[in-house]
This record gives structure tokens, sequence and C-alpha cells, in this order.
């Protein structure tokens, strides 16, 4: 018995060694032994009922049936007590998951600003080590149909101890907040800050480095940007439809749009009375696991601070291959923007192409990747012309995963800016979940 | 009394152990999903499964939401899940429900279980729960689902 309960021990404290093969093949044997022994046991016991009947109270039978055996009886099996209430929902139901990174940068600038980039794209005058956001994501069930989300970032801020009163070390941002009602998976109704839904980037990796293979956002969706509006504030209708099998997924959303920066949402009150308004979809097929094709349109009125004022539309789309042996993210988007008072109408464009692959075998930590983007902003575009980098950029990198909650990357860029000397740098980062 | 209950359950285990352990070997069968006699549903295709796995497809009725029971890391059932369904690796499957959290597309990630029986006694519990057990140990009044018109066991049937 002694032996027994040492053999069943095994397996528990193995559980975190687990990433050990040869940890991990004796705890699968073992565990392969119980449920072996479990399976003889409940066989022992319909053999003998006095036995199980002594035992109160009795978990769900199980018993060895021939595998193409269905079972469709008209009651299901009684749970335990203890079952029972583990199942039972408790609301509000908070989880809390927190996102962080380190940066180091060495860029050749030679103490010149980079321009118009945001600082996120840790394009530094001088190198060294920057301490990146500090995350927390909130994920709240209120009720079976109604969920409630946040995420708050910390970032820290260049100008910290200075003026008067002194500049905090972190600015606080609520990056989002999201209340939703599920009706059924065809119709979702939510208001709150969103990530702005017309770009894939934007929603599929928000403020958690460790969940992008790459150490920076592409340009387009920076944050601190002004290319593509990252946030959204406003009320959002989503929902997803087979379609036969290719796996319809929609948003509608109407919001205040751009803020007087226009890098920022109107989080405080709309700036103007035109709601801005954006449709997105994309497809998932059966048939191409890990394939997402999709696009956007998105519909605005700017006023800024410097005073000017213009129609906005934007489309987008996207084609990306999700898995990771290889993964493929490809995006593109044209801004459109008609000056009110009758200027030249204009149009700029940005895309990237990024491919990675996770190496097989002893090797699998390590995932290589590069990135090709561009904006280009033509000169006659008064809104963009002095906010929004124009360029082309090479990304190449290697990522690699420490454990599967943290990794580092470490990754070379060349940029080529119009009217302006071309620079590359050296990046690295460490970025994890907990 | 419980523990008394306990001490006999373990008892015949143990004396189970002894006798049968070097006879029993591990079979290699398929698992099967398993779900609630009064679920409304028998059968799903493969696809179906996966967007339901994956926290695509979230409720089987506008009033009954899914609720996924996954086995913890080593469980045979969990590697072929993660295997014929995500064709994921562990760590890429934890990094997938992070970010689907993170993405505030799910609440929270599917609930681990431990042993066929503790899936068996929550699915018996939670109206809308599914679950991957052994098909040698289907538990008694459950339902299993056809996969593509499959069972467990038959020619065709994708999860071994």
């Amino acid at each position: 018995m002694l032996g027994l309960v040492l053999l069943a021990a095994v397996p528990v404290s193995g559980l975190a060694q687990a990433n050990d093969p040869a940890t991990k093949e004796l705890i699968e044997k073992l565990l392969a032994r119980i449920d072996s022994l479990e399976k003889r046991v409940n066989q022992l016991e319909q053999a003998n009922p006095s036995a199980r009947a002594a035992t109160t109270p009795a978990p769900a039978a199980m018993v060895a049936l021939p595998a193409t055996q269905a079972h469709a009886h008209d009651q299901a099996p009684t749970p335990t007590v203890a079952a029972a209430e583990a199942a039972q929902p408790t609301y509000p139901l908070l989880k809390i998951s927190g996102f962080s990174d380190f940066d180091f940068s060495a860029v050749n600038l030679h103490g010149a600003p980079a321009g118009p980039f945001g600082a996120q794209t840790l394009l530094t005058t001088h190198s060294g080590f920057q301490e990146g956001q500090f995350v927390l994501h909130f994920s709240s069930a209120l009720s079976q149909k109604v969920t409630a989300f946040g995420e708050l970032s910390l970032t820290a801020r260049a100008d910290a101890g200075t003026g008067s009163p002194a500049a905090p070390g972190f600015n606080t941002e609520v990056e989002r907040v999201i209340i939703r009602y599920d009706w059924n998976d065809y119709a979702k109704f939510s208001f709150g800050r969103y990530h702005t839904p017309i770009n894939y980037w934007n929603t599929a990796f928000h403020h958690g480095q460790w969940l992008q293979t790459t150490i920076s956002r592409p340009e387009m969706i920076q944050f601190g940007g002004s290319f593509l509006p990252v946030h959204f504030v406003g009320g959002l209708f989503e929902g997803a439809v087979p379609a036969g099998h290719l796996n319809l997924n929609y948003n509608v959303g109407i919001g205040n749009g751009r803020g007087q920066a226009i890098s920022r949402a109107g989080d405080a009150g709309d700036i103007n009375n035109n709601r801005a308004w954006l449709i997105n979809g994309f497809i998932k097929p059966d048939a191409l696991y890990g394939l997402q094709i999709g696009g956007s349109v998105y519909r605005d009125a700017i006023n800024n601070t410097a005073g000017l004022a213009a129609r906005e539309w934007i489309e987008s789309a996207h084609l990306i291959w999700q898995k990771e042996s290889p993964e493929f993210l490809a995006e593109f988007a044209n801004v459109h923007h008609q000056p009110s008072n009758g200027g030249v109408v204009s149009n700029s464009q940005a895309f990237y192409i990024q491919s990675a692959y996770r190496l097989p075998g002893v090797a699998k930590a390590w995932k290589p990747y590069f990135r090709w983007e561009q904006i280009h902003v033509p000169r006659s575009d008064a809104i963009f012309r002095t906010v929004v980098p124009v360029f082309s950029a090479a990304t190449g990198g290697i990522r690699y995963d420490i454990t599967s909650f943290a990794a580092f990357k470490i990754e070379y860029r060349n940029y080529w800016r119009r009217d302006l000397p071309s620079f590359h740098g050296i990046f690295t980062q460490t970025s994890f979940t907990f | 009394m419980r523990i008394l209950s306990f001490n006999r359950r373990f008892l015949i285990a143990a004396l189970a152990a002894a006798v049968a352990a070097p006879l029993i070997a591990a079979e290699q069968v398929d698992v099967a999903i398993v779900v609630r006699p009064d679920l409304p549903i028998d059968n799903l295709t493969f696809a179906e499964l996966r967007r339901v796995m994956r926290g695509d497809r979230q409720f089987w009725t506008s009033n009954l939401r899914v609720t996924l029971l996954v086995r913890a890391p080593v469980a045979r059932e969990r590697d072929i899940v993660l295997k014929t369904i995500y064709e994921m690796s562990e760590a890429q499957f934890r990094q997938y429900w992070i970010a689907k959290v993170f993405r505030a597309e799910a609440a929270a990630g599917p609930r681990i279980v431990y042993s066929n029986e503790m899936s068996a006694e929550l699915v018996a519990a939670m109206p809308g729960a599914i679950a991957v057990v052994d098909a040698s140990q289907v538990p008694k009044g459950l339902k299993v689902l056809r996969i593509d018109g499959h069972l467990p066991g038959e020619k065709g049937y994708p999860l071994r």
C-alpha cells in the first residue's frame, strides 16, 4: 500500500516538471496505469455491488464498455455534492492576468530625433534599457450572458520628475473597458473603449508584447501612432455565423472616432456631431484551418488640434495564417482624407508583411521572423504629413521562448525615410505574462 | 463515515493493484466526446467540434452556454485533443487561451479536470458541459457524441 501511495504521489509532484521528456514519459505511464487500475476497480465493484453501495456519496459510475457503444440514457448520472458545488457558477467571477516587458535599444540616430514614430517603436536618441508597459487585464463574468473586460497600462514617462508640479514616473491609461451581452454566438452587443477592430494586429495582440512574435507593432497600428485610430469609444454589435463552412465573423460599430489629437480616441466625448462608424468582416474557412481573411471600412470626421477638418475613410484588408510553422501576417490600409474646405483630396497607404517559422524538434523554442513594412503619405495630406512617418523598414529577428509564459527576442531593423537619412538599430526584449 | 468509505475504496484499489496491475496493459483506445443526455445534439462534424473546443462556438442554444472541460497536462486525452483538434503544442495551447481571454473573446479558458471520474461528475452537474474521456471508460448515463457520424472505435472516427 505504501508503494501505491508513493506511486500515486509521483505524478502530482511531477506535474511541475512536465517539460522534462523523461519525467513526462514516466508520468504518462503512471497515469495510464492509474486509469487501468481505476477501470479494474470499477469492474471489481460492479462484480460486487455491496462494496460500491458502501461508498457514499458515489461518483458517476465509470464502466468499461465496448468503445463502439453509444449511451443516451434518460437521466444523467447523479453528481456528488462536491461536483455539484464546483459546477455552480459564481458571479462576479473576476480573473486578473498581467503582461510586461523590458527592452534594450541601440539606434544610430546620433542624437537626432527619429521623427513622428510612436514611442513604443523604441527609436530612442540614446541607447539603453527601457521599462516597457506594465499591463493588467481583467475579465469577469457577471452572469451567464454578461461579461466585463478591462485593460490597464502603466507606461514610463520620458519627462518623469520634470516640470512643476513634477511629472509622475508613469502614465496610467485605461486601454480597454468593455461590457458585453452575449445573446448567442450570432449576436453580441457591447459598449466601451476598444482597440478599433479595423486591423488584425490591433485586436489580436493588444498590449501584451509577449503575445506577438516581434518586439514592436507595425508602425501603421503603433500605440501612440496616428495612421489608424488605435482606440474606439462607443458600441459594437458582433457575432459569427457558419456561412457554409466559411465561418463569417462580423463587427459593426458606432462611436466617437478620433479626438483632436488624432492619435487618441474621444474618451471624454466626441469633438463634433459626426459619429464614426465601422464595419469589419472576416472568414475562417473550415477547410483551411489557420487561415483568416478579412476587411474593414471606417468612416469619421476629423477636427485636429491644428484646426484642420476633413472627412476620413479608411479601407483595410488582412490575410493571416495563424499557425506557427509557418506564421504569416499581411495587412494593408488606405486612409482617404477629404478636407472640409474643399482642399486637395489625399490617399495614404500603409502595409506590412510578416512571416515567422517555429523551428521543429529540439529547436522548437526558437522562432525566427522577418517583417517588411511601409507607410506612404502624400505631401498633400495636411492631416498626416506632420504626425505620420513616411518610411520603409525591414526587421529580422528571432524569438526564444524561455518558458511557456516568457520570451526573449532580439531583432535588427533598418529604416529608409523620405527626405531624411536612413538608420538602423538593434533591439532586444524580454516579455512575459503572469 | 466518508473517510471510512474512502479507505474501503482505497483498500479495494490497493488489492486490485496488487493482483491485477501486472496483467493490465495501458490500452490505447479512442477518446470519446461526452455531454449530458439532455443536450439536444447527437452529432457534430469535426469542424463543429473544433469550433466548440476552440471557443469559437460558445452556445449550444441561446440559453445554454458551452462549458469546456479539458484534462490537465500529460493526460492522454489532453494530448489527443491538442494533436487532433487544436493542432497545437502544449505551449501553443496555453498561449492560445491566454490570448483568447485577453482579446475579450472568452471570459475564461477551459476548466481543468484531473481524471475521467472528475470529468464525468462535472459533465453530469453542469448543463452545457462537454468533456473528453477515454472511450473505454465512458461514464454511465452520459451521451457520447458522434463525430462526423462516427462513434469511438468505428472506422473514420477522428479522435485517436
